[in-house]
């Protein structure tokens, strides 16, 4: 039991025709006990940047604590919002800085920065293994935000139910050029 | 061992703690007071590490009490919460880490909304409608999983929280004879007698 | 990490240490760096010097990606190839290119590839081992071409033909029965591509597809993807699940563009009397 699986968690994210999406599940355990089942694992960075942070809860905690104050210095001195690539080296380089104290991340992503980053789907967690199996034989290219749904929201639910650390409850964004859908999913409780 | 509860109800949260000092096999009181008011309406059960435990307390307490003063008014569950979970975060990162697990009640008097932390030494902090730490939380959660209900009148919580501390008593080995329990609503913080 | 600054102090931060050091000892032990396992070659050729690379990215058994980039920009006429934890390789390459620009504003002149090389090692040793890169650097300068290899420990090789990573002893076996002294740039191409492919399918840590950077004194070529050996056959059918499957309990919409609706007020007749 390693510090990435002690509070246990997971996230997804995926690319489709102009819209991206990324969804977590909502478990905090310690270890196999069951503590919330509504801790948020993606945060919102700018209106379009989502940011999911699995792994050791007090951790992302702070690094979200880290963040939000990193981004709020940033559209201070510069008078614009942060881009998401530029947000993606951010979150790389903060990571990077603490020796020992990686943590793998989900790259920011937006409409077109995560074009640049995957071209299909990136994944993290406990059930990042899981994940890659699912996203794999679901993810197609160019799908509509509607069905980019339908394929994050199946990876997703049926990865974690193959994970004990993960699940609880699914929560799925579907970013678009004009706006951002938040679902909950109801999931497994066991 | 050391177990403590927490529930929220309709416009209140129940905070019951355990009371025995305990050093090694021995223990050494059994009428210790391990829930403290740190601001009007927020109250602090905590466990773990003797010696951690009161200081990291007091230095809570002084510090709530210190932005109170300062500023003329206490600070709001949620940014309480916020404060204190980074100081244990940053502990951590330090030679010497404070070993505390707390549950934070508090209501929030400008929403006039019941808030109820779980924070571990960890800087592990989750919002829950019912929590509890040590031991007793393997049968407590459960028990609390099947009764607890947001809405329920704090004669109900009460009644609950009696369910969770019975089954502890009755099925834990090492369980804890005493409680004390804290309530925090509108009015600010009393005790409780069971 | 302890005191958050956004004008942060150069150098490493260790306050995660004493923090991870703390949780192994409650019984939490640290994960393990995603080290990818890789093929990298170098080799010298008639006008320059060829990089190969391949492109597959592990943790662990896991292929993380498919297609990642190794071969790393130092400046426009030095590259780096690099092997080990991902991480390491990314930034000790970010950090010298970095530096290699502003050396070469200082000096005013083009850098030549043993200062890249310097840098790196002294960097490297610096760390002891713990930045985990192992690179080949290669290039051509005033001097002509230059290769390279860098082991994580700070020592250097010069050689006409090199290879590193976990795929690095297929890559030479490939390299030692056919290497010759100047070769043509075709030549040297196709066995750069032949070295990275014994790797792809003899070393399970390498995979996917070839990258291959050809440099000459006047032009640098990035022939990415050069070669895709392994490419993903279209799926037989789609698993596309029908709109509605996923039934959710709560749905928030955010509009990020604000609408307007304006009712015109029924407007009164200018008084012209």
């Amino acid at each position: 039991m390693s510090i990435m699986e002690y509070n246990g968690g997971s996230v997804v994210a995926m690319v489709g025709k102009d819209c991206v999406a990324i969804a977590s599940d909502l478990r905090l355990g310690n270890q196999a006990l069951g503590i919330s089942s509504n801790f948020q694992k993606i945060f919102p960075v700018t209106d379009r940047i989502f940011l999911g942070l699995p792994g050791l809860a007090t951790d992302v905690t702070t690094l979200r604590e880290t963040f939000r104050f990193r981004v709020n210095m940033y559209t201070i001195k510069e008078e614009r919002e942060i881009e998401p690539e530029t947000f993606a080296h951010l979150v790389s380089s903060t990571l990077y800085e603490p020796t020992g104290g990686f943590r793998p991340f989900i790259a920011a992503t937006d409409l077109i920065g995560c074009l640049n980053f995957a071209k299909d789907f990136v994944v993290a967690g406990t059930a990042s293994t899981k994940l890659y199996g699912t996203a794999e034989g679901l993810w197609e290219p160019d799908l509509d935000p509607e069905q980019l749904f339908e394929t994050i929201s199946q990876t997703m639910l049926n990865a974690v139910d193959r994970d004990a650390y993960s699940g609880w409850g699914v929560v799925v964004h579907v970013i678009e050029k004009d706006k951002v859908t938040t679902r909950t999913l109801k999931g497994r409780m066991d | 061992m050391e177990t403590s509860f927490a529930i929220t109800g309709k416009g209140y949260v129940l905070v019951a703690s355990d009371t025995t000092a305990a050093r090694s096999i021995v223990k050494m009181k059994t009428d210790e007071d391990k829930i403290k008011v740190i601001s009007p309406h927020l109250l602090m059960a905590y466990s773990g590490e003797p010696g951690d435990t009161i200081q990291f307390a007091e230095y809570v307490e002084r510090n709530l009490r210190l932005f109170h003063i300062r500023n003329n008014y206490a600070l709001r569950p949620s940014a309480a919460a916020s404060w204190i979970r980074r100081s244990l975060a940053q502990s951590l990162r330090s030679r010497k880490p404070y070993s505390v697990n707390l549950m934070l009640g508090g209501f929030d008097v400008t929403t006039d909304t019941p808030h109820l932390y779980w924070v571990d030494y960890l800087g592990t902090m989750t919002e829950v409608p019912f929590g509890a730490h040590g031991y007793g939380a393997y049968f407590g959660l459960s028990l609390l999983d099947r009764y607890h209900n947001p809405e329920a009148t704090l004669e109900e919580g009460i009644e609950t929280l009696k369910r969770c501390i019975n089954e502890v008593s009755k099925r834990l080995v090492v369980s804890p004879e005493k409680y004390k329990v804290k309530v925090v609503d509108k009015d600010g913080t009393r005790e409780i007698e069971l | 990490m302890a005191t958050v600054s956004v004008y942060s102090s150069p150098g490493f931060d260790f306050s995660n240490l004493t923090r991870n050091h703390f949780l192994a000892e409650k019984g939490l032990p640290l994960p393990k760096a995603t080290s990818t396992g890789t093929t990298i070659v170098g080799c010298v050729f008639e006008d320059g010097i060829i990089l190969g690379a391949d492109t597959r990215a592990t943790e662990g058994p896991i292929v993380a990606d498919k297609n990642c980039e190794k071969i790393h920009y130092i400046t426009e006429s030095i590259r780096c190839c690099g092997a080990g934890t991902a991480a390491d390789t990314e930034f000790v390459t970010n950090l010298i290119s970095s530096n290699m620009e502003m050396h070469a504003l200082t000096h005013g002149r083009k850098p030549r590839v043993v200062t890249a090389m310097t840098m790196l090692k002294q960097y490297l040793f610096q760390y002891q081992g713990h930045v985990g890169a192992a690179l080949v650097l290669g290039g051509v300068d005033s001097t002509g071409p230059n290769l390279f290899t860098i082991a994580p420990h700070g020592s250097t090789d010069k050689l006409p033909y090199v290879t590193m990573g976990s795929g690095s002893l297929a890559a030479m076996a490939v390299f030692e029965s056919n290497w010759r002294a100047n070769m043509s740039r075709a030549d040297a191409l196709q066995l750069v591509k032949d070295a990275i492919s014994a790797g792809i399918f003899n070393d399970l840590g390498s995979g996917s597809n070839v990258d291959a950077c050809i440099i000459t004194a006047n032009n640098t070529e990035m022939l990415r993807n050069v070669e895709m050996p392994n490419e993903r056959v279209q799926k037989e059918r789609t698993y596309l699940f029908p709109k509605g499957t996923t039934a959710w309990k709560k749905e928030d919409i955010r509009k990020l563009v604000l609408t307007e609706e304006v009712t015109p007020l029924a407007v009164e007749a200018m008084d012209t009397t």
